[in-house]
């Protein structure tokens, strides 16, 4: 309501530019009306230029050139207020009838004046709404002929509401729509429930879970919490500074290039992240390369094949699940198995139990024991070993930008779509049939290793003489 | 075209083929109405918002509501008409499915102006939106009313309880048409989907009504759309040429006078 008023009062501001303006029906102009909501409600012309673009995209404003584009333009480009009959705010349901009858009144003022997107919708309200047609058609020359009453600038005025009301109620494509709100909510949060005999188990449900729920005291949460911000702070491209630089402002891309996913060399920064936690090292697939290289020469390379194929079975389809499931006993679980991996007898016994009738989650206690075991022992000598070290030395620390504002433009000319998320599947599905390959040698490394430590030595043959 | 008063139980006397034509008649007038009155609506709130607006839409909103009183008696008792050949019946059914698609019009527009008038009331008549109206809707106002004119003397001042009782007017009228709907829904079944229209209303839709005003119409229109070198600056255009020729006659004549008396 608040809103409505100041349109009201500033209804009755305006300049006439022009001596002829007079005589033309009563405009604003953008300009003006920036102007008047920065006075009006001490903003600054940014913010009263994005809220003067929401009242045109809701409709209570409306441009008269470029009609399809619903913003405001902060120069001489003019916009008349838009009638209360048509304005969105008491949310009356816009109906298909009257669309219907709006296309057939353009089509009888001028045939072929429809455009494709309103033809589309013409036909299909035909189809849909053939018993009703001879009233549509009936309304709709009655409602012009109502209209030929009036003078002609006034007509004109009318045919623009009309117009306005329909650009925003049925957006042509191309025009951003401020109806679009998501799905209806089947129970409004704000209104008063009922107070049932369920309503009543609902919240006795609620409390009983809540007193179960367990507690941490709020100086262990909130010192984790700090710790946190501690650590991740120097790395939040939003509370610090980003290198080279942030491409969403200076459209300068080479932040992502530089930290692409496989990329060679990685940044200081990624690198100092994969040291915060093992979670972080996984979770980028350059620290989950590295931290494989490592474990490859260590010759303890199952552990994290083992894991990866769990996560492949979690997350993976469901189809080839079963089929999953099953190599992977067969690789790592099953007595004999080339890429044994070492878990207890216990968690043993139930995944075998539970891969009888395997399911996502079958997995899921070998796969944390796995990773308890990963992140204890080689996640401390990952981060003492040469391969890391060696990273760490050839990381790069890019230099920071320094865009003036002509080069800044020239950045935005040149921007361009990045790759195809098509494409980057496809490089991941090359890494993988790169890795599977690689995994032969070192399959059959481990193998003879562990041949090796069982036999006893092999005796040295006799010199011969 | 004039209202012909159909009282209830009439179809003995009256022949069915004159009971559909009046009906047809009258639901044509009902549905002229209705485009009126909403062409007066959305002129509610707005610069051009008056008693004589508020006037004119209750005498429209008036006429609707007997136009469909009796149409309602009407085609109620035709279509519970069991003996009802079965032509006729289509032909009730088609002009049942337009009343009750003109009532529905006619109800939503009815609480648009109960609300709208509710928020803008006329005794502030600073705060209605300015949306580049001049005209009223006296003409609109006519044609619903079929009359060749309005005499109205428009009340100069606003009577304080004129408006409350507007309102109360309103609201008993909104119900009195919500019973009136229940009740049709009630006592006739229509089934409105299986209703086959007239004609070939393809998607061609109708013929153009006339083409030169709508060529005028979209020329000015599209002037709109670039208002550059403003076109209606034509006019001092017209009266700047105009001056110049009359300069140049005067010049002529008085060279043709110099000529003759030297």
């Amino acid at each position: 309501m608040t809103i409505r008023n100041p349109l009201r009062d500033h209804g009755q501001r305006y300049r006439p530019r022009i001596a002829c303006l007079k005589k033309l029906q009563r405009h604003t102009v953008g300009e003006d009306i920036i102007t008047w909501l920065v006075d009006r409600f001490q903003m600054d012309t940014q913010e009263a230029r994005s809220f003067g673009s929401m009242l045109v995209a809701l409709g209570y404003i409306y441009p008269l050139q470029d009609h399809k584009r619903l913003v405001i333009k902060p120069d001489a480009s003019l916009y008349r207020f838009q009638t209360p009959y048509f304005w969105p705010t008491q949310q009356w349901p816009v109906e298909d009838t009257d669309y219907a009858i709006y296309l057939a009144k353009r089509n009888i003022r001028k045939k072929g004046i429809l455009e494709l997107h309103e033809q589309e919708h013409y036909n299909r309200l035909h189809k849909w709404m053939n018993h009703k047609w001879d009233f549509i058609v009936m309304q709709a020359k009655e409602q012009y002929r109502a209209a030929k009453e009036r003078k002609k600038p006034d007509r004109v005025v009318f045919d623009c509401q009309e117009r306005a009301y329909w650009v925003v109620h049925r957006p042509p494509p191309g025009t951003v729509s401020a109806m679009d709100y998501g799905l209806d909510r089947l129970i409004d949060p704000n209104a008063d429930e009922a107070k049932t005999p369920d309503f009543y188990a609902r919240i006795m449900i609620f409390t009983q879970q809540s007193i179960m729920r367990p507690r941490v005291k709020s100086s262990v949460s909130i010192g984790a919490l700090v710790k946190y911000c501690a650590t991740y702070n120097s790395h939040d491209p939003f509370l610090s500074k980003c290198l080279p630089s942030n491409p969403w402002l200076t459209d300068d891309v080479t932040y992502w290039t530089l930290n692409m996913p496989y990329v060679e060399i990685p940044t200081k920064m990624r690198v100092e992240r994969w040291t915060f936690s093992f979670a972080e090292l996984l979770s980028d697939p350059r620290g989950r390369n590295d931290f494989r290289l490592f474990l490859k020469k260590e010759f303890s390379g199952e552990n994290l094949a083992f894991w990866e194929g769990c996560e492949d079975l979690k997350w993976g389809e469901a189809a080839t699940m079963r089929e999953k499931a099953e190599h992977i006993y067969k690789t790592f679980l099953a007595r004999g198995a080339p890429r044994w991996i070492n878990i207890d007898g216990k968690t043993m016994e139930i995944t075998v139990k539970g891969l009888k009738h395997p399911h996502r989650y079958v997995l899921d206690a070998a796969q944390t024991h796995i990773y308890m075991l990963m992140k204890k022992d080689s996640y401390g000598r990952y981060q003492k070993s040469p391969v890391f070290k060696e990273t760490v030395k050839k990381a790069i620390c890019p230099e920071e930008h320094h865009f003036t504002d002509a080069q800044l433009e020239q950045n935005s000319k040149k921007r361009r779509p990045s790759l195809s998320p098509i494409i980057l599947r496809q490089m991941e599905q090359e890494q993988r049939a790169k890795m599977a390959a690689n995994v032969d040698i070192t399959q059959v490394m481990s193998k003879l290793s562990k041949q090796g430590k069982e036999a006893p030595p092999p005796p040295c043959p006799p010199p011969k003489k | 075209m004039p209202l012909v008063n159909n009282k209830v139980g009439d179809d003995c006397t009256v022949g069915p083929e004159k009971a559909l034509v009046d009906g047809k008649a009258q639901v044509d007038s009902l549905i002229k109405v209705v485009a009126c009155h909403r062409h007066l609506a959305s002129c509610v709130g707005g610069c051009t918002d008056s008693l004589q607006l508020r006037d004119e839409l209750r005498r429209t909103r008036e006429k609707a509501l007997t136009l469909a009183g009796s149409i309602c008696h009407h085609l109620t008792s035709h279509l519970r008409n069991k003996s009802l050949p079965e032509g006729q019946r289509k032909e009730m059914e088609l002009l049942w499915v337009a009343f009750s698609s003109s009532l529905e019009l006619l109800h939503v527009d009815l609480c648009k102006v109960f609300n709208i008038s509710d928020i803008f009331s006329l005794a502030n008549t600073v705060a209605l939106v300015q949306t580049g109206l001049q005209g009223g809707g006296s003409e609109v106002a006519a044609r619903a009313l079929s009359l060749p004119d309005l005499n109205l003397a428009p009340n100069p001042t606003l009577p304080a309880g004129l408006e409350s009782q507007e309102r109360s007017t309103m609201e008993q009228e909104i119900s009195h048409m919500d019973h009136m709907i229940e009740d049709m829904e009630m006592k006739v079944n229509v089934m409105r989907w299986m209703v086959e229209p007239h004609g070939p209303h393809g998607p061609q839709g109708a013929e153009a009504l006339s083409s030169s005003d709508s060529a005028s119409l979209a020329m000015f229109s599209v002037d709109e759309e670039q208002p550059g070198p403003p076109p209606p600056c034509q006019r001092s255009r017209i009266s700047v040429l105009l001056l110049l020729v009359a300069v140049v006659l005067v010049a002529a004549t008085l060279s043709v006078c110099i000529i003759f008396f030297t």
